[in-house]
């Protein structure tokens, strides 16, 4: 940036943060303004809009965040609408996932993963299939026909073998992958399998028509490779944030991210998941925190609302986070928590929190907002707890 | 288990020294029990050698500015 050393004092000389700094400089330039007086004007100009926009002592942040929220919030669709979006994978949009996030559910209703790859798997496309078949979860039925030989007693799979050398792409030898098969539904189900050319054949100890059927439903649950709790992954060539390059990237249905991560070809830097709570226990209350407001916002842009100020959201990842671990905004987290027995009472389930507090003789202190305004009193903040006293002088010694 | 220190949504943890820490505390005026708090076995902490009652120094990248500067107690 060509700015003057001068230019460059009296701006540094503001309270602007880096980033307004850096913006005055680049307007300063495009506008070609190279004398200093005119330069400090609008520095002068561009810290009085900046000190003036900051929030006042005494500003109640948390009910204009609510309401920042919650007018766009009417504004979102009511219906999960599952759509064959982008990445062809369900993910619950709008409203419903935003009470998800803020009522921070234990798993979300379509847990999802953005998996990122080490660079020599993410440009080739073979390689990234390699990390997708550890990942996928692979059954019976994606490796071919399953019947029953009532007769004989017999379970008969027979398996596909394009099938088989597609999901075993490091595995040369079709014997060896036949034989990991039957291995793995010998140690599963405990039956004693046979297998020939692609053919894998097992029947239940004793000849009985229930334990044969058993034994196929058991078989259809059998993992064989990858992670059960992940049904699907799609692969999709994506820009790599801030360089014009490419590169594969994953999407999954279902989510498993510490499992994840320890994957060989997983960048275990960049790879996230929906489940906030997931993040929390592999990365941390900060992760976590992160990953809310990140949710939050993009659940919102999704709809359009996007000029929803990131400010709010942050307040409500704080919040959320603010003990350590993943609190919800609601009667089981952060307003169920609070001190006062009228802010509890005047939220949800009314009766039962005066009801508790009689038992118990609890006492309230009437230091919150709520309470005061269900007592009629005036509330502790804005100019609520300041008091002016006109025409006072002040002390002349 | 993976390096969680590793990622990138993991901002930087360190511990702060007593000395520091009541100027910060005098700064807010605040006490320590009045910081938001972070688990001692917080999978962010594997390189941190904290007990419970320390407070961690992180520093986030801010949306809203260049850095920004928090403080955690570190709990149970």
């Amino acid at each position: 940036m060509a700015v003057s050393e001068d230019i460059e004092l009296v701006v540094e000389d503001t309270q602007l943060p880096r980033r307004l700094k850096n913006e005055v400089y680049s307007v300063l330039n495009e506008k070609g303004i190279s004398d200093v007086e005119t330069a400090d004007q609008v520095a002068q100009r561009v810290e009085h809009e900046y000190v003036e926009s900051r929030v006042d002592p005494l500003d109640p942040v948390g009910t204009v965040s609510a309401q920042s929220i919650g007018e766009p919030g009417t504004q979102m669709t009511m219906n999960t609408f599952h759509y064959a979006g982008v990445a062809e994978i369900d993910v619950t949009q709008g409203l419903p996932r935003l009470i998800e996030l803020v009522d921070a559910r234990k798993t979300p209703d379509t847990p999802t993963m953005k998996v990122n790859l080490e660079p020599e798997f993410a440009n080739d496309r073979d390689r990234a299939h390699e990390v997708v078949w550890k990942i996928e979860a692979t059954r019976i039925l994606a490796l071919g026909d399953v019947s029953t030989n009532v007769a004989d007693m017999l379970v008969s799979i027979d398996l596909n073998e394009e099938t088989l050398r597609e999901r075993w792409p490091t595995v040369d030898s079709l014997d060896l992958i036949v034989n990991d098969i039957s291995e793995t539904i010998e140690s599963e189900l405990g039956v004693e399998t046979y297998h020939q050319g692609t053919t894998v054949e097992f029947g239940p100890d004793e000849p009985s028509y229930r334990d044969l059927l058993q034994l196929v439903e058991e078989l259809r649950d059998i993992v064989f490779k990858g992670i059960g709790d992940i049904s699907r992954v799609v692969i999709r060539k994506e820009e790599i944030e801030g360089q014009d390059e490419q590169e594969f990237v994953l999407h999954t249905e279902g989510a498993a991210f510490g499992k994840v991560l320890e994957i060989e070809g997983v960048d275990a830097s960049r790879t996230t998941t929906n489940n906030i709570h997931e993040v929390y226990r592999v990365l941390g209350v900060e992760a976590a925190r992160e990953r809310i407001i990140e949710e939050t916002m993009d659940t919102l842009a999704e709809q359009g609302l996007d000029d929803v100020n990131i400010r709010h959201l942050m307040l409500v990842a704080d919040i959320m986070t603010n003990n350590g671990e993943i609190e919800s905004i609601g009667r089981h987290g952060i307003s169920g928590n609070k001190e006062s027995v009228l802010a509890r009472a005047a939220f949800e389930v009314t009766v039962n929190h005066l009801l508790d507090a009689a038992v118990h003789g609890e006492s309230d202190e009437l230091d919150g907002v709520t309470e005061n305004v269900i007592i009629g009193k005036p509330i502790k903040l804005g100019t609520g707890d300041v008091t002016l006293r006109m025409g006072a002088s002040a002390p002349s010694e | 288990m993976v390096d969680a220190t590793e990622h990138e949504l993991v901002p930087e943890h360190h511990l702060v020294e007593e000395e520091r820490l009541e100027e910060i505390l005098d700064e807010y005026n605040i006490d320590r029990t009045d910081l938001p708090k972070i688990k001692r076995l917080d999978p962010a902490l594997r390189d941190v050698d904290a007990e419970a009652g320390d407070v961690i120094r992180i520093e986030r990248d801010s949306r809203t500015t260049d850095t920004a500067i928090v403080y955690r107690l570190v709990i149970e």
